[in-house]
């Protein structure tokens, strides 16, 4: 059965529901928004960063529903009826999460631009497997690329959280 | 930014059918998007309408009739994690679970991964080599399409404009089938990927090899499949190197920033031994 | 990039060099090539390349300018085109040569071709392999042409 089709030059606007950092969202967005470009311009929150802009580097983490995707390359509609997290919602009433924590106390970012999707990339990580070896956390880890700390430092933070949080913290 | 577009989200295969052979050229199928949104923000292609997919029931892993039935729908993600795949198909678990990385395993789907058919993939390697079908369906039919037969050229597949790729049906293998895929790249895509699959009873038979990433597109090495039907494991080991310039050659490589074509076609060689060895331990 | 293509028809040399000015139907022989118009006899011409290597599609709208003539022997000519919609562009070399071999015409060209822009990122290879493509179906079609009509 047809669905009458409508003109192109008519801008179509998905109107969305979605949970950002625990608060519930409705917007209007145009098929053609990028997530990452509706979650810096229009909505402020700027933790995630247009870095390669090809999905290759992980700067534009973003969780949602707990599972990290490129927000450079996620159309935004396609959040609707999800949760989506942004760095800026993983600290809860003021305090640290684990993550951030311990990526401070064992110097797990230098320049910091990779940081925030390099946290979110790890909480993914530990959500889903909270007692990675080396090998599991790289091989999740792979996508998210640091120019600054050579990683090591990275692991160090991560394996420190994991264990933080194993632990109740 | 990209350009805009309409958004159709039809809710069967009739539908997705009957858009794109209204709409031709300008429409295209959307699902996972990694590939897509890619080629639209550099300026590659664009499109006035995409036409949303993932309403459509192809998401399950099936096993039926002594066969695997990949809905095309299935993330990489999905597929790596699919307990089915993992039992029955495990070559094409660790495949799925080494694609890209982590957020494009999440919304790539196995579908548009095929559909696309970038040359420098891992899946379609592997589908050849285990003489997977796809199942193409458009209005007024349906159609199986062998693996060996799917990828033409760069960027192209044996899909008619208003064909959707609904599912992949792969044979389950015997008890004592074996199978490998072994890739190789240091840039983000890979460079080079060798399949093999066969039955392997004191004797080696019904090998199948494929070869991928090097050339425009993954295909089956005949060629070097015969050096090794119904030798010993002994025999067939002392074959391997004949068999490996065979596929590179026929790898169909290019030089380019991924390699020369003489280096691709000597990875083939040792990725083909690799992965023969690594299938038989 | 460089190609090199030779192919053997049986026609005599004059045939062929007067085939080669037959603007309209040398250009019928180039896939992908519509629209051809003489600006300047036996100088300029125009002519829209369209070319497809599977969703991707580009639309060249291309100068051609005879540099070089050798009466029925040789001819050297540039041609070049943009792509605004992808933003890139096209440069041709080409040289083209006439030689007798017995009864048939061996016709050659080299030909040097740059692609610069966007569509350079689909990769130098599988430009490299729908030039030569579309080089050895121009030469084809030359050759079909020429003998057909004996």
């Amino acid at each position: 059965m047809a669905k009458p089709m409508s003109k192109v030059s008519e801008a179509q606007l998905i109107p969305i529901s979605f949970t950002l950092n625990g608060r519930l969202q409705e917007i209007e967005v145009q098929p053609h928004e990028l997530l990452l470009d509706v979650v810096r311009e229009r909505l402020g929150l700027t933790g995630a960063k247009r870095s390669c802009d090809v999905q290759v580097c992980g700067a534009c983490t973003l969780l949602v529903d707990g599972r990290p995707v490129s927000a450079c390359t996620t159309l935004a509609f396609e959040v609707r009826g999800r949760s989506v997290l942004t760095i800026e919602g993983l600290a809860e009433n003021g305090k640290l999460h684990p993550l951030q924590q311990a990526f401070i106390d064992h110097g797990g970012f230098q320049c910091g631009f990779c940081t925030p999707g390099m946290i979110l990339a790890a909480k993914a990580l530990l959500d889903e497997n909270p007692d990675p070896s080396e090998a599991e956390l790289k091989h999740f880890m792979h996508g998210n690329i640091c120019r600054c700390t050579g990683y090591k430092k990275i692991i160090e933070s991560i394996m420190a959280a994991a264990k933080t949080m194993r632990s109740g913290g | 930014m990209l350009r805009r577009f309409r958004l159709e989200e039809p809710e069967s295969v009739s539908e997705v059918s009957e858009l794109l052979g209204r709409f031709g050229d300008s429409a295209k199928i959307y699902a996972g998007g990694t590939e897509l949104l890619l080629a639209m923000k550099e300026g590659l292609v664009q499109y006035e309408r995409l036409i949303n997919v993932k309403k459509l029931k192809c998401k399950d892993v099936a096993l039926e009739s002594g066969q695997v039935a990949i809905g095309a729908l299935c993330t990489h993600h999905e597929l790596e994690t699919s307990q089915a795949i993992k039992e029955n198909l495990p070559a094409f678990a660790n495949l799925e679970h080494n694609v890209a990385n982590v957020r494009v395993r999440q919304v790539g789907t196995i579908g548009g991964n095929l559909c696309f058919a970038e040359p420098h993939a891992d899946p379609g390697t592997l589908l050849i080599a285990l003489d997977a079908k796809m199942i193409a369906e458009k209005s007024s039919s349906t159609r199986e399409i062998a693996a060996e037969k799917f990828f033409s050229d760069a960027f192209e597949t044996a899909l008619e404009p208003d064909e959707v790729l609904t599912k992949i049906v792969i044979p389950a293998p015997a008890k004592s089938a074996r199978s490998a895929y072994l890739k190789f790249g240091y840039l983000e895509r890979p460079s080079v990927g060798v399949a093999v699959a066969f039955n392997s009873n004191g004797q080696i038979s019904s090998m199948r090899i494929a070869v991928g990433c090097a050339g425009p597109a993954p295909r089956r090495v005949q060629e070097a499949e015969a050096l090794f039907e119904g030798k010993s494991k002994d025999d067939a080991e002392r074959n391997l190197a004949e068999a490996g310039l065979l596929a590179g050659r026929a790898a169909e490589a290019i030089s380019d920033l991924h390699g020369s074509q003489e280096y691709k076609e000597h990875i083939v060689g040792v990725l083909l031994k690799r992965a023969f060895l690594s299938a038989l331990s | 990039m460089e190609f090199q293509k030779e192919v053997k028809i049986r026609a005599p040399r004059e045939k062929v060099w007067r085939f080669i000015w037959d603007v309209d139907r040398f250009i019928a022989c180039v896939p992908g090539c519509k629209e051809a118009k003489t600006i300047e006899e036996g100088k300029r011409y125009a002519a829209t390349m369209v070319e497809k290597v599977g969703p991707f599609k580009v639309e060249f709208p291309t100068n051609i300018e005879v540099l070089e003539r050798e009466e029925m022997t040789r001819i050297k000519a540039q041609a070049s085109g943009a792509d605004n919609k992808i933003g890139s562009r096209m440069k041709l070399d080409l040289d083209v040569n006439l030689r007798d071999e017995g009864d048939k015409t061996v016709l050659g060209f080299v030909a040097g071709v740059d692609i610069l822009g966007k569509l350079a990122a689909l990769g130098h290879g599988i430009i490299k392999r729908k030039a030569d493509q579309v080089l050895d179906e121009f030469a084809q079609a030359v050759k079909k042409q020429l003998e057909g009509d004996s």
